[in-house]
């Protein structure tokens, strides 16, 4: 088979907008192809890794070097395109005259398994020649898929659901048991497919993967009808959600994102393979502070999540703790059918049977999470309002009679995040997007007041709506004071509403703080630069929450 | 440089300008006399005591604006005077009627591009290549990643588009003067042999198109009534003028597309709202524009209309080319 029925598809998916129509294309396509190919297809399309091979500046540079075209030039176009893949697969088109040699015919597999692997082992030289070579004798129409896959850009419009569902009409299978089998590392092979579409169900082979994770859906007041007994209240953490999984002893720590993280941390893998029993958890990793008794900000834990087999100082200086709020399964049995209020027996009877049982506490490392329990309604407002001083993002709702299923589904859990802080700013840079957004200004920076000056205090990107968008882009473009490459410095004139989660002390800014997610909230053209907020007012908010 | 005082044509408020004929070329504000290179609306403007065109745009314009407009006439090739300036129109293939305009005074030669393809299409005259000294050239689509692709390949990928989904009635947004004839043309010769409908502003440029000599497949005009599963696997060409608001509730069961050059860039074709494009232009890309530059043999090029910047830097350093500026 070959690649061009893989650009097709991608181009199929990319223009086309019903889910449904989007799963009789991917039907279609797994029926027609060859289980390696649909393999690497789910591999890309799920995108379970989006290695970059080489930059799209290297790209670009590369284009311009072979073909004596200006950088310049190539940079305006990017401009308008905003995707270095996609440019130089349109730049491409402009350079017929080389292609005189045979086209080559290559699969999906050959690519991904072959071609561009043994790119990687190639010194600069040979790797530049041989990129030109697939340019000239590539089909043209499997240029972009090419350069998307070497840039690590590959993206469609295509989530791991949609894939699920379309293995599940093709096979008849229940979507849930698919979803399981997509779980972990897919390692693209005949065997892998084989797998996910295997009629017989066999739960034997589902025992190394974490079970498809529940998400929460936010806050509905509709619950407020009901009682406040039928609901479970927890602390929303900000940390690495999980699966603790201990299974024939061995010890995985699965994330959400699915990835495999045993390495990089250690001590927990080796404290819980002290316990007796196997289990699955689910729950939050944090980097705790022992003296407060809360969590640390989520920049302690950036310190080690991609740091692999930490030394010991670094895991003293950042202590870990696993903190589990559910029990999926226990010694072999799925408990995951039972309803929440007893699968909290559950782990809270687990929870002492192993503190119990093991010689060193494993409670420095492991607990269970802490329920809360308003009287009424009006109280969860109050606990809520707390939870900036205990360093978490709010509270999770949970339905007491919910079993745990996979996905985000409707009625089981509610995240009930506390209120954004928010700040006025004025409206001072903006920096062309890019991807979708390519060839409008999308990219702003945002000033508070000091005395008679505006300084820089974040930068945002979402918020606003197409339509607002297309306006601001055109008054941009006429209120322009200078420009600066892709940036321009504009007229202070537009006020915008800021808001974000966490506001603290930085020294690599100028305005010495930093925010957390800020993101345009309200575009408030009822207000002029004047009465935009200081840099006091940002001080302020931080004393009132710490 | 800039154009000074003293040359033939001068931009002024954003319109090209000819002093010594007292002429001014597809002016966007009401003046004495305006020449207008071809029928489209934003090359036209109400309230000029006089139009000078070619006759085919003089009889669409008539068609789409009604007959009380003054427009005096020029074949093709066919030379005039005004105040001592031999002014003639020249075939610029963008749609049927569309010219260049070359203006002589002094033995020096002005050419005015007006919009321009050099495309094939079957439903006007090719681009006749003009010799020049000076060149206004349009540059909608001055940067390299505009390369288009033959018209008959992009006619066949609209057939495929429409047969695959025979469930389906399928829109087709496009301008309804050039470019939804040039498409009307080119589709009836793929495979795709089922039912075309036009909007009425289509449909009468279809029937303009006709009366002047060209070969046109019938369409059915669309009337807002017609029954759904009448509808089902053809194609229905309409102004990109309906594609928002209530004008598609008429339909169901629909795939929509537009077809225009910025179609070749994915995150316009995203932010479209369309569920698909296609990268089909009545103007020229790239190579085309730079081919003009150089058959024209103009030894001074100023443009017009879109990324004008990186085509002059490019043609100045690489064809050592002298590109002028229009002053403000």
């Amino acid at each position: 088979m070959s690649l061009k029925k893989f650009s097709e598809l991608f181009g199929d998916l990319d223009s086309i907008n019903s889910t449904n129509n989007k799963i009789e294309v991917l039907k279609r396509y797994f029926l027609t192809n060859e289980p390696i190919d649909n393999s690497w297809a789910i591999y890309l399309l799920t995108g379970k890794s989006n290695k970059r091979f080489i930059s799209g500046r290297y790209l670009k540079n590369l284009f311009s070097q072979i073909y004596e075209y200006p950088q310049w030039l190539i940079d305006t176009c990017y401009l308008k395109v905003g995707d270095s893949a996609e440019v130089i697969t349109l730049l491409l088109k402009n350079k017929t005259t080389s292609r005189n040699k045979k086209l080559s015919n290559i699969s999906l597999n050959e690519l991904l398994s072959k071609t561009i692997p043994e790119l990687s082992k190639l010194n600069e030289e040979q790797k530049n020649l041989q990129i030109k070579n697939i340019w000239e004798t590539l089909p043209e129409d499997n240029h972009l898929i090419f350069n998307k896959i070497l840039t690590g850009t590959f993206r469609v419009g295509v989530s791991i659901g949609l894939i699920t569902k379309s293995i599940s009409k093709l096979i008849n299978i229940d979507e849930e048991i698919i979803s399981h089998r997509l779980m972990g590392n897919f390692k693209p092979s005949i065997d892998s497919y084989e797998f996910l579409i295997n009629k017989n169900i066999n739960l034997e082979e589902l025992n190394s993967k974490p079970f498809p994770f529940l998400l929460a859906n936010n806050f509905e007041d509709k619950i407020l009808k009901h009682s406040i007994n039928d609901f479970q209240f927890e602390w929303k953490y900000d940390g690495i959600r999980m699966q603790l999984i201990k299974r024939s002893g061995n010890v995985s720590l699965w994330t959400r994102g699915q990835e495999l993280v045993n390495e990089s941390f250690p001590e927990l893998v080796e404290k819980m393979s002290y316990t007796k029993d196997n289990f699955v958890l689910d729950g939050e990793l944090l980097v705790w502070n022992f003296k407060k008794q809360i969590a640390f900000d989520f920049s302690f834990l950036q310190k080690r999540i991609n740091r692999k087999s930490p030394t010991r100082s670094i895991q003293i200086k950042y202590p870990i703790i696993f903190i589990a709020y559910d029990l999926l399964e226990i010694n072999g049995r799925d408990i995951r059918e039972i309803k929440l209020e007893n699968r909290r027996i559950e782990l809270e009877k687990y929870f002492s049977k192993w503190q119990n049982e093991t010689k060193n506490n494993i409670t420095d490392i492991f607990r269970i999470c802490d329920l809360i329990y308003p009287k009424d309604w009006s109280d969860v407002l109050t606990f809520k309002e707390k939870s900036r001083k205990n360093n978490t993002e709010g509270l999770i709702i949970k339905n007491k009679k919910s079993p745990y299923i996979s996905g985000r589904k409707k009625g089981i859990w509610w995240k009930y995040k506390v209120d954004p802080m928010q700040l006025d700013a004025v409206l001072i840079y903006a920096k062309a997007g890019s991807g979708r957004r390519a060839g409008l200004y999308t990219d702003y920076s945002f000033a508070l007041w000091k005395d008679q000056e505006l300084i820089k205090f974040a930068s945002a990107y979402s918020g606003l709506t197409n339509n607002e968008i297309k306006e601001l882009d055109k008054w941009i473009r006429k209120n322009t004071i200078e420009k600066f490459g892709p940036v321009r410095s504009l007229k202070p004139e537009m006020v915008f509403e800021i808001s974000f989660e966490k506001i603290q002390i930085s020294k690599r800014h100028k305005s010495g703080i930093a925010v957390r997610f800020p993101r345009i909230t309200k575009w408030r053209k009822d207000k002029k630069i004047n009465a935009a907020d200081s840099l006091e007012n940002a001080y302020e908010l931080m004393k009132k929450i710490s | 440089m800039r154009t000074k005082q003293k040359d033939l044509i001068r931009y002024i408020d954003g319109s090209l300008y000819c002093e010594l004929a007292g002429i001014w070329i597809d002016p966007s504000k009401p003046v004495k006399r305006a020449l207008i290179t071809h029928a489209h609306f934003d090359h036209f403007t109400f309230g000029c005591e006089e139009y000078i065109s070619t006759i085919e745009t003089a009889i669409l314009l008539r068609e789409r604006v009604g007959d009380n407009i003054k427009i005096k006439t020029f074949d093709y090739g066919e030379e005039f005077k005004i105040n001592g300036i031999k002014i003639s129109f020249h075939p610029s293939g963008h749609i049927l009627g569309s010219s260049q305009v070359k203006f002589i005074f002094a033995e020096e030669k002005w050419l005015i591009s007006g919009d321009f393809k050099l495309q094939k299409d079957e439903t006007c005259k090719q681009y006749e290549i003009v010799k020049t000294d000076y060149l206004i050239s349009e540059c909608t689509f001055g940067l390299p990643i505009f390369k288009w692709d033959e018209t008959n390949k992009i006619a066949n990928d609209i057939s495929k588009w429409i047969t695959n989904s025979p469930e389906k009635t399928s829109l087709l947004f496009c301008y309804s003067l050039g470019k939804a004839q040039r498409l009307l043309n080119e589709i009836s010769q793929t495979n795709f042999k089922g039912n075309i409908y036009s909007h009425g502003s289509i449909y009468k440029m279809n029937n303009c198109y006709k009366e002047l000599g060209i070969d046109m497949k019938d369409t059915i005009k669309i009337e807002n009534k017609k029954k759904i599963d009448e509808l089902k696997g053809s194609l229905i060409l309409l102004p990109p003028s309906l594609s928002k608001g209530s004008y598609l509730k008429n339909f169901k069961n629909i795939q929509t597309a537009f077809a225009s050059g910025w179609m070749s860039i994915r995150a316009l074709r995203k932010r479209s709202g369309y569920d698909k494009g296609f990268a089909i232009s009545d103007h020229a890309d790239w190579d085309g524009i730079l081919e003009v530059v150089k058959k024209s043999e103009a030894k001074n090029v100023f443009f017009h209309h879109g990324d004008t910047e990186a085509l002059s830097k490019y043609l100045v350093e690489k064809e050592s080319i002298n590109v002028l500026f229009f002053g403000k």
